[in-house]
């Protein structure tokens, strides 16, 4: 059976993956805007650190930062590279989640294209592809690739400048109200709202734990609540 | 040495984190995805509950329940129907508001 598809899911080129490549590319670029502050601050902490070329390395190979900022964290009061590892890997565990749950729409995808996603997964492309079933991969790559290309460049303003920058607090509350805005919509979905509340309240429950070890709690209890949930409908 | 040493470790064990499930999407039972998909927004929620939590403002008491109060406005929004740019600059222009009235008030 053909579907139809809705003009605007098709690009200029009539193709419904180059329109959700483009969908994905507009849904990403007012984020970046939310990303920036967090930036900043991540570049701020890679110029301060005791070797910035290898900290500054970290933009593209940890590529997540909070677990390149805790990493930073932990070598400038002192720790040894293995704490400081363990830290960043711990904060960066979540990521497996959102790869396993990615897998049914990128069984049919050619292998380098599902390493391609896999090198630029992290929280904000994952959420916002997380509820197109259909043509989900496309318009993935283009939130992804958006946020790929930016984050370095943005990190890097923060080395050079970041330092000179006074953090304003409010800045401290962009990122999570941008990532929250971007999945509160699916809590109308029984289950998800089950996962979220369980995420929410075990995060209140292990507010003084670190943060590596408390989002692996809050991941665990929300997916037993949510799969809970799921059961009895 | 050390902050090369972390890096790396750190970006191999990422790079695994996000290309192993992937790379063997034909094996992941469906369930198995479907559970991770609820951790994911689990772990989403234990983010933004945190940084609501750990939030500081030294111009302000109480600074937590200034955040949780801007953040819950823009979340409402999203929630009904609002685009992310808009919650999120609704959220933060409460919680400027509401620094300056209690600033004033002292």
């Amino acid at each position: 059976m053909t579907e139809r598809l809705a003009p605007e899911a098709l690009g200029r080129t009539g193709s419904p993956g180059a329109g959700q490549l483009h969908a994905g590319i507009r849904a990403m670029a007012p984020i970046l805007l939310a990303y920036a502050p967090f930036a900043l601050v991540v570049g701020a902490s890679v110029a301060a650190s005791t070797d910035p070329w290898a900290a500054w390395a970290g933009t593209w190979l940890v590529y997540g930062g909070a677990a390149h900022l805790a990493l930073l964290d932990v070598l400038a009061h002192g720790g040894g590279w293995m704490a400081a590892a363990a830290v960043g890997l711990l904060v960066n565990a979540r990521l497996t989640a959102y790869a396993a749950a990615m897998a049914p729409a990128w069984r049919s995808e050619p292998m380098w294209r599902r390493i391609a996603a896999a090198v630029m997964l992290t929280d904000a492309p994952w959420a916002l592809a997380r509820d197109r079933a259909r043509n989900a991969p496309s318009y993935y790559f283009g939130a992804a690739i958006t946020l790929f290309a930016a984050w370095p460049a943005m990190v890097t303003a923060g080395a050079l400048v970041g330092s000179r920058i006074s953090a304003t607090p409010v800045t401290d509350l962009v990122t999570p109200l941008t990532l929250g805005a971007v999945v509160v919509p699916q809590l109308r979905q029984r289950p998800v709202a089950a996962a979220m509340a369980a995420g929410g309240v075990t995060a209140v429950v292990t507010w003084q734990a670190d943060t590596g070890t408390a989002l692996l709690l809050a991941g665990s209890v929300g997916a037993a609540c949510g799969m809970l949930a799921e059961r009895a409908r | 040495m050390n902050v090369l040493l972390a890096v790396l470790v750190v970006g191999l064990g990422s790079l695994l984190f996000r290309a192993v499930p992937l790379v063997g999407a034909h094996r992941l039972p469906v369930r198995l995805a479907e559970a991770a998909g609820f951790a994911g927004l689990a772990v989403i929620a234990a983010v933004t509950v945190r940084s609501v939590l750990h939030h500081q403002d030294g111009s302000i008491a109480g600074a937590p329940l200034v955040g949780a109060l801007a953040v819950g406005v823009g979340l409402l929004l999203a929630f009904r129907g609002r685009s992310v740019p808009v919650a999120v600059g609704v959220g933060l222009a409460s919680y400027l508001l509401v620094v300056a009235a209690l600033t004033s008030l002292h």
